[in-house]
């Protein structure tokens, strides 16, 4: 299991079996820019909105959104997803990537909201795992402002009691 | 082997940043003008080749496979290249092959490159170290740089070019991107100002270097068959060839004086497939890797465009000038022009595309009927791959 933010560029060779076993980390930093996505990642952090996107010509939305219809080839105009859908596949984690090792367990899938051509994919959460089947009503559930960064892990899908 | 026409290109302009396009977006929107060019629909495209240079610069790990199915192309086939800076000769080559073979009538290729999302600069050349050797070289920092320098200085202390030669081609290459709507650095320099402007790896300065660009190429290809589907008239593919040498940028053997061997490898073969025996009067533009100033100087070599140690006379008489007898990068090649890596050597194939059909505007050659695009990668230029095209 790794641990996360360790460099090991600068610790020394062990040996094994007679093998030289040489440390070493590769990490790069980026500021990637969202690019024509950069509006759901804005309403997200500064509104708590989730937007979507739909094709004028044959009416598809989507959520991840994306800037043109892979069908139609048109560039696609920005809509306000409801954040309600429901669960449509799942799977609960137990062993993770390093980074994520320290959340286990967690369960994440895809959710088909309201009006979406496809699912979206998030995380579960406030629920017992065993309790999420295909089908299962669920709303985004927003961080508070205060730990929104922007980011897609901003939100999470909750049971929607109300459905 | 099926005759290779190109009949679509189109390319987005070029920047040191699209900060409102995402990967994808870049590569779709060249798309787009290549279909138009070409007249060509979703459903005439059979395959695609993505030339997509390093996964650190599109801050994904495979890129080529969000834009397919992004483009509409889920479940046909999508080949992914990356050969460092010839990714896009070496995307072109696949889909040559593709069409060649007769496995596909029409094959698109898609070089889109990002670079400003990795954090600096720095970060930015250090995920190009990861190319080489884990154990020997990655870890001593070797750039770019430093692996052409020491060829270009090499040139300098046989054959007595000097700084001020390989400036001369900063200030051709800058000012030819003048007259290149899509450039990224047009500039009306001196080879004083090159000289002036700072130093990176003697005898390179900043201004000696080639650009960080992001955008994207697109061509597509067809077979003689399909390319009567299409609205415009072809430009064949005669000759390609393509070389990898040694990663390790002081190891090459049985070279002889060649500093890019590599180059001239993958130029004798499209030569040899295109009948010329005679580079210098067959050619008569080219659009070339001047990933750094000195380099285009010894690329005139590699050619044979001129006699070994003879390349400094060659830029002097202004043969490689616009005007002259073989103009080389009229766009402004990858100093003045773009470096997109994935994205170069498509580009460099839809610029010669453009000169044999007389639609390169301010930068026009006149009476181009052939004409040559290479680009090359790795340290020290370890893959290259020459493309002979004519109308």
């Amino acid at each position: 299991m790794g641990m996360p933010g360790k460099d090991l560029r600068f610790e020394p060779m062990k040996e094994q079996d007679g093998f030289a076993i040489i440390p070493d980390t590769w990490k790069v930093d980026f500021y990637a820019s969202a690019g024509e996505l950069s509006r759901f990642f804005i309403e997200l952090k500064d509104n708590a909105r989730l937007m979507g996107t739909k094709c004028p010509r044959c009416g598809s939305v989507y959520c991840w959104p994306r800037s043109w219809c892979h069908d139609c080839y048109e560039d696609c105009d920005w809509v306000e997803m409801s954040g309600k859908g429901r669960v449509q596949m799942f799977g609960t984690v137990f062993i993770s990537l390093s980074e994520l090792q320290t959340e286990v367990p967690y369960c994440a899938g895809g959710v088909l909201l309201d009006g979406a051509r496809y699912p979206l994919i998030n995380y579960f959460r406030d629920i017992d795992f065993a309790e999420i089947h295909p089908g299962m009503p669920v709303r985004a559930e927003f961080l508070v402002p205060e730990k929104r960064l922007g980011s897609i892990r901003d939100f999470y899908f909750v049971p929607d009691q109300g459905a | 082997m099926d005759k290779v026409a190109v009949v679509g290109v189109g390319n987005t302009p070029f920047k040191a940043r699209h900060i409102d396009k995402t990967f994808p977006r870049l590569a779709y929107e060249s798309v787009r003008a290549a279909m138009d060019d070409a007249g060509a629909a979703k459903e005439d495209i059979q395959s695609v080749v993505y030339s997509i240079y390093n996964d650190f610069f599109e801050h994904c790990m495979m890129p080529d496979h969000h834009i397919h199915y992004l483009l509409g192309h889920a479940r046909k086939p999508g080949l992914r290249v990356t050969t460092g800076g010839a990714t896009g000769g070496y995307s072109i080559r696949a889909a040559f092959a593709e069409v060649a073979s007769g496995l596909h009538d029409v094959v698109m290729v898609v070089g889109v490159e990002k670079v400003a999302d990795v954090a600096n600069v720095f970060e930015m050349v250090k995920s190009i170290t990861f190319a080489g050797d884990p154990f020997f070289e990655s870890r001593l920092g070797g750039s770019p740089s430093g692996s052409y320098a020491g060829a270009i200085r090499w040139h300098m202390e046989h054959y007595g070019t000097t700084e001020e030669d390989c400036a001369r081609v900063v200030v051709k290459n800058k000012g030819n991107a003048r007259n290149n709507p899509d450039a990224q650095s047009p500039m009306e320099l001196t080879v004083e100002d090159v000289l002036a402007s700072p130093m990176v790896v003697p005898p390179l300065k900043i201004l000696d270097h080639c650009l960080n660009s992001e955008g994207a190429a697109t061509v597509i290809l067809a077979s003689e068959e399909a390319a009567g589907r299409f609205k415009r008239e072809p430009v064949w593919i005669t000759g390609i060839g393509a070389s990898t040498e040694s990663g390790r940028q002081t190891e090459r053997d049985d070279v002889g004086d060649s500093l890019f061997p590599a180059v001239k490898a993958s130029a004798d073969a499209a030569y040899r497939m295109a009948g010329i025996d005679d580079p210098s009067s067959a050619i008569k533009v080219a659009e070339a890797y001047d990933s750094f100033s000195g380099v285009e100087i010894v690329l005139y070599e590699e050619f044979g465009f001129c006699r070994r140690g003879e390349g400094t006379r060659f830029l002097a008489d202004g043969r490689a000038s616009m005007g002259g007898s073989n103009p080389v990068n009229p766009s402004g090649g990858l100093i003045g022009g773009e470096h997109a890596i994935g994205a170069t050597g498509v580009y460099q194939v839809a610029e010669v595309v453009r000169q044999i059909r007389g639609e390169a505007g301010a930068r026009q050659v006149p009476g181009v009927d052939r004409g040559l695009a290479q680009s090359m990668g790795g340290a020290r230029g370890a893959y290259s791959v020459t493309i002979v095209l004519e109308g």
